[in-house]
């Protein structure tokens, strides 16, 4: 009995494990990410690590194209043009969110995974500042790779 | 009577993974604040009962900017924090005022309002330098 709970919890470790994204800490490239140009305003895109849906992982749209995917506990960011944005995400049906980028401005996009009917279901969830910038400290980068 | 506890059981959670689209019209002659430095600070907290069912907190002392208006009344933009509404998605919304109540939402990525049923008081007092 002992055995098969052992053997259990280190299957879904190791699942886990494999779900959850891979890549350096936020501290380890935040000296290699880029300046944001006077013209551009930056979006961050992260979700939290959980083992809760961590196989969901749909790609993330920016108003129509993919920018990148939604991982348990990876960041990635964007700069784009001011203006009107729209991210969605889909898995068994596509979630949006909507929000407005100023030149200069920095902005914080959290997926979050919510109960669906056949599969757990991806939101994009607009996040303040200050709580965006805490919760991507933990997070590993999976974006485009950074020049250092 | 245990298969219609389960029915009844899914048939809500797919209700509530079904949330209703956000009714949002058009905006009409909006005017950009000549005022946006006025700030405020909101004096006691507001709870607002969205239409699609969710509830949102304004809490004291979150501040706003005034940064337009709008035929149903003027905008106000929450600073340094996000206010967002729900029904089928999620959008950023800034408050629209008429005779000190919230009477709905300026969409900004939209250029749209989306009305409120039921308005709801704001006590707010403006921010002095």
């Amino acid at each position: 009995m002992k055995l098969a709970r052992l053997c259990a919890v280190s299957a879904l470790a190791i699942l886990v494990s494999a779900c959850a994204a891979s890549g350096p800490k936020h501290a380890e490239v935040a000296s290699s990410i880029p300046a944001l140009k006077s013209d551009q305003g930056r979006i961050y895109f992260y979700r939290s690590s959980s083992f809760v849906g961590a196989a969901i992982q749909p790609s993330i749209q920016l108003n129509g194209a993919v920018v990148g995917d939604s991982k348990p506990g990876g960041f990635f960011f964007v700069d784009r043009a001011p203006g009107p944005m729209e991210v969605s995400t889909t898995t068994e049906v596509e979630k949006k969110l909507t929000f407005t980028l100023d030149r200069r401005q920095t902005r914080y996009v959290k997926t979050v995974i919510g109960f669906g009917i056949a599969v757990g279901r991806v939101y994009p969830e607009l996040v303040d500042d200050a709580t965006g910038e805490k919760e991507i400290q933990e997070a590993s980068y999976i974006g485009q790779p950074l020049s250092r | 009577m245990k298969v219609w506890t389960m029915l009844l059981a899914v048939g809500s959670m797919w209700l509530g993974a079904c949330a209703s689209e956000i009714a949002r019209y058009p905006v009409e002659s909006f005017a950009a604040s000549q005022q946006s430095g006025r700030r405020y600070i909101v004096s006691t907290p507001a709870y607002i009962r969205l239409d699609s069912g969710y509830e949102r907190t304004l809490s004291a002392g979150t501040e706003l900017r005034e940064f337009g208006t709008i035929k149903q009344g003027r905008i106000l933009q929450p600073v340094s924090t996000v206010f967002t509404i729900d029904g089928a998605h999620m959008h950023e919304a800034y408050l629209v005022l008429n005779d000190g109540r919230i009477v709905g939402f300026y969409l900004p990525a939209e250029g749209a309002f989306s009305p409120l049923s039921q308005s709801v008081n704001l006590s707010i007092q403006e921010r002095r330098p």
